[in-house]
């Protein structure tokens, strides 16, 4: 049996959640599968999970702290006696993930792009070295694995399934006293598929409403440098780096970022980079597709009225 | 097997965190303070803060007791980041290395607290507007009143001058005496009579404090005496035979960013569609920059490790100074040729080092006055 | 109290790397205390001065790991345990045989890295939470102690961060933000020399195992427009994107 366990926002099921599931369905030879609805308003989320999924456990236990996720997802382990447990690679995902494999004493594959099953093994790529290096992992099952953000096409609908409530006692440890959730307009980061970052070069936190500008006329998540959120311009968790988020969208728009080692580590998968520095010699250039070598202040104003003509 | 090149794991440590200093603290705001021609004192806070400063002043007085091979590889990490920064800590050991070689007991206590209590400088005044490698021929005097000498005199070029808790200075009771009339004072900071004045427009070093001295009826305690009169010289000549070597030091800094900023631009920078360092005339230049940091590393560290022993070094000393600071300003002019236009530009870094490791050919003895000191070692014998 | 600090030796974010036979081969790289565990370190100390007590740093890695126990030290920890073991372990070994240790020290608690700087894990700090049975706080940039056996502190989540009182033994992990980290000084590298640092010799079977390593890096189409004219060459992007690489 392979367990899903399903990314939600309280209504819909996470892009994420149906890359995991198509995750799953690529190491069906290893069995049956199964879902699992943890958090909050979990209910309709189920519903529309067993489109996708012949048995879908529900586990309503509040809000969000790494205890109860293990806790929940391991009562949906035992129930359905999965071998295999499929999670979403975010920040909570790699967390709560880490307790579950120890308590399943699993081999642990963690952030993978592809992963393919081999007799009683699973055989994962993924990155290593601040992302510089690809590495092929293998882990004997039971195997936890955490599927890196837009590295597998989101599943379809298929047949319907039943859905069955867990009974999970809460874990104590943890009280969440206040969410300090930054309102974000758009787009999540790690799941976008493309993301406009600016960098030092802008110049001042003021300048950044032209980044939100063009992030929004695209479709795009914000993202922003360590300097920049250092400076105190951006929030943290706008990051992309060493330190920040690795994000893989198609597009990855880089402004006035001279692109460090440790910014390289954050995006340097993209399927194509776009630079715009007014320093021909910044080393964003060397990983760029395409790029503008200019002054970011006159040329952004221009891209979003470009990228809006074509909108339009 | 009695020659061993190893560091200890100390010794490395120190030198990890010298490098992240330079790397992190020094290299990033070396351009600016070159420009702005000025002390970049908040790193001198820093250089406190980790222990980097003062550090050879003996443990007995507060310091860490550092020996010469630690300061030759601090010296090389902190002249990575910046020569002319990198001179504030070592002009202020060329202050404390008189009285480290002449004071009491007493003296030590009294001037190196004011040292190791908070970010504080030294500084050794020696050259004249009219005598600068002829040392003997000082005119700064001192004339004997009571418990006090009064001190009348002109010192130029004189490193952290400005800044220094208290500079030693050199002057002469009776300038017919020659050498044998001089005399070590340590003059403390606000000393009625005593006014630095900085000298503006260097061509490097620039955030060094350059100072000139000037002693009015400057009334100085016969207690700061380093020594007796007419010792003065010795102390003088015996001091600059110890911080000669970390001019060397400082050399070896400046060729191996030389080394490292051709080396880095001659493999991104194309022509003919090739990265430059695929020609051999960009190669030679670079096997003879590794070749002239290589050989005046392992020779620096023998001058250093003559004088942790306590054997003759002064030749030493003079060879170390005077080849280091040669095959740095090779480097660093080479630096220059591989980034050809770019590398006149005050946008990139190397034309600062040709700029800075100039110095390193004059002061502290020039290189010629080396080559005396050389010569009378080889005609002694 | 005891706070203790779980560290790696990794390469410098900025070293080269080369494969040697399907293997990173690290022997030209330089290596560091991991900077995610630096943080780590830093607020273990921090904390010791302002509660007092004492602070241990363990590190489960090769011989060459005891370089970055003598940073720490120098840093200001008071002593050291290595669990010597050579070549990869997964995060769940690893969590185990650390569990053993720490269990034993029985600190107040345990502060380690956030990711891991050469394997890009995340999980040992969870994993090391889950093996000694207390609660975990990842990707903390605040901690706040109430008492012995409780904490405040923040902590960053998918989109957002989060407020949480945390009961106490408990493992904290480290985000960028938590502190500025001290330089080890002069005097601390000298006694870090007579600190005890104690090894104990690990061999455990890895639950994982790298089959092979690869540099895979992408060929870029560097095509560079000149941006003089701002209007046009903004222009000349967006059809390249549109037309020729159909990403908006």
């Amino acid at each position: 049996m392979i367990l899903v366990v399903l990314e939600h926002d309280g209504q819909r099921l996470r892009k994420s959640a149906l890359e995991a599931i198509g995750r799953a369905r690529q190491l069906e030879a290893l069995g049956p599968l199964a879902g699992v609805v943890i958090g909050e308003n979990t209910q309709a989320v189920a519903q529309e999970a067993s489109q996708y999924l012949p048995t879908v456990y529900v586990a309503e236990v509040g809000g969000y702290t790494a205890e109860k996720w293990a806790e929940a997802a391991y009562a949906a382990v035992q129930k359905s006696g999965a071998q295999v447990v499929i999670a979403s690679g975010g920040r909570q995902g790699r967390t709560w993930t880490a307790r579950l494999a120890y308590r399943m004493k699993a081999g642990l594959l963690e952030d993978t792009l592809e992963t393919r099953a081999e007799g009683n093994h699973i055989v994962a790529t993924r990155y290593s070295f601040l992302n510089r290096v690809t590495e092929r992992q293998r882990a004997a099952l039971p195997v936890v694995l955490t599927a890196k953000p837009n590295t597998t096409p989101p599943a379809e609908p298929q047949g319907s399934g039943g859905v069955e409530v867990l009974n999970v006692a809460l874990p104590t440890g943890v009280e969440v006293l206040e969410r300090l959730s930054e309102q974000k307009k758009g787009v999540s980061l790690t799941e976008a598929t493309i993301v406009v970052t600016g960098g030092r070069g802008l110049g001042s936190p003021e300048a950044f409403a032209k980044v939100e500008e063009l992030a929004s006329v695209l479709g795009a998540a914000v993202g922003a440098t360590r300097a920049v959120v250092d400076a105190g311009w951006r929030p943290y968790s706008e990051q992309v780096g060493q330190t920040g988020k690795t994000v893989q969208p198609n597009a990855y728009i880089a402004l006035a970022v001279s692109g460090a080692v440790q910014h390289q580590a954050g995006m340097n998968k993209s399927k194509y980079i776009v630079a715009v520095n007014k320093d021909a010699e910044a080393p964003i250039f060397k990983i760029a597709d395409y790029g503008i070598v200019g002054d970011v202040h006159q040329v952004l104003p221009a891209l979003i009225e470009a990228a809006k003509k074509l909108k339009d | 097997m009695p020659i061993d090149f190893s560091l200890t794991d100390e010794q490395k440590e120190l030198q990890k965190l010298a490098r992240r200093f330079a790397k992190e603290q020094i290299a990033p705001i070396a351009a600016e303070y070159d420009a702005k021609e000025e002390v970049p004192w908040p790193v001198v806070e820093k250089l406190h803060e980790v222990g980097l400063l003062n550090a050879i002043i003996p443990e007995a007085y507060g310091g860490l007791g550092l020996g010469m091979l630690e300061e030759v590889i601090i010296g090389e990490e902190l002249a990575w980041g910046c020569m002319g920064i990198y001179t504030i800590p070592m002009a202020s050991d060329l202050g404390i290395t008189p009285v480290l070689l002449a004071g009491s007991h007493e003296q030590k206590q009294r001037f190196f607290k004011k040292l190791t209590e908070k970010p504080a400088l030294a500084a050794f005044a020696l050259s004249e507007p009219g005598n600068g490698s002829d040392a003997a021929a000082l005119r700064t005097r001192a004339v004997r009143d009571g418990d006090y000498y009064v001190l009348n005199g002109t010192k130029t070029w004189i490193s952290n001058g400005g800044e220094a808790e208290w500079v030693v200075v050199f002057a002469t009771v009776n300038p017919e005496l020659r050498h044998k009339g001089v005399v070590a004072l340590v003059v403390e900071k606000g000393t009625p009579g005593f006014k630095a004045h900085k000298l503006h427009g260097k061509m490097g070093q620039r955030a060094s404090g350059t100072y000139e001295l000037v002693f009015e009826d400057c009334r100085v305690p016969v207690e700061n005496r380093l020594g007796q009169e007419g010792e003065g010289f010795r102390i003088a000549m015996n001091t600059l035979d110890k911080t000669r070597i970390p001019v060397a030091a400082g050399s070896l800094g400046v060729a191996r960013r030389a080394l490292e900023e051709a080396t880095r631009y001659a493999k991104e920078r194309q022509a003919f569609g090739r990265p430059i360092a695929d020609f051999q005339a960009i190669q030679f230049k670079l096997a003879e920059m590794l070749m002239g940091l290589e050989t005046a590393r392992a020779y620096t560290y023998y001058a250093a490790w003559l004088t942790d022993t306590g054997q003759p070094q002064a030749h030493a000393a003079a060879i170390a100074k005077a080849y280091a600071s040669e095959i740095a300003f090779e480097a660093a002019n080479q630096a220059i040729q591989i980034h050809g236009g770019y590398g006149y530009m005050r946008e990139y870094p190397v034309e600062k080092l040709l700029r800075d490791v100039k110095l390193n050919q004059i002061y502290e003895g020039t290189n010629e006055i080396q080559r005396l000191i050389i010569a009378r070692h080889i005609l002694n014998q | 109290m005891k706070f203790l600090a779980v560290i790696r030796q990794v390469p410098d974010g900025e070293s080269r790397l080369k494969i040697e036979g399907g293997r990173v081969d690290l022997s030209g790289a330089t290596l560091i205390l991991d900077q995610m565990d630096e943080w780590a370190v830093e607020e273990v100390i921090r904390l010791q001065e302002k509660h007092g007590g004492e602070s241990v740093v363990v590190a489960l890695g090769p011989e060459r790991a005891e370089e970055a126990l003598r940073t720490a030290l120098a840093m200001g920890i008071d002593r050291a345990v290595h669990l010597v073991a050579e070549g990869y372990l997964d995060p769940i070994t690893q969590a185990e045989a650390l569990a053993e240790v720490i269990r034993a020290e029985a600190p107040t608690l345990v502060f380690t890295g956030g990711q891991q700087a050469d394997w890009d894990s995340q999980a040992l700090g969870p994993a090391l939470a889950e093996a000694l049975g207390w609660p975990v706080v990842s990707w903390t940039t605040q901690i706040e102690l109430e008492s012995e056996t409780q904490a405040k502190a923040l902590h960053d989540l998918d989109e957002g961060a989060e407020r949480v009182r945390v009961a106490l033994p408990a493992v904290f992990t480290s985000q960028q933000g938590l502190n500025e980290p001290r330089y080890p000084t002069l005097p601390g590298i000298m006694k870090a020399k007579r600190k005890e640092l104690k090894k104990l010799p690990l061999s455990a079977a890895s639950k994982a195992e790298v089959l092979e390593q690869t540099i895979q890096e992408r060929t870029r189409l560097n095509k560079l427009i000149d941006g003089k004219d701002p209007v046009s060459a903004a222009h000349e992007l967006v059809r390249l994107l549109h037309e020729e690489a159909k990403v908006i």
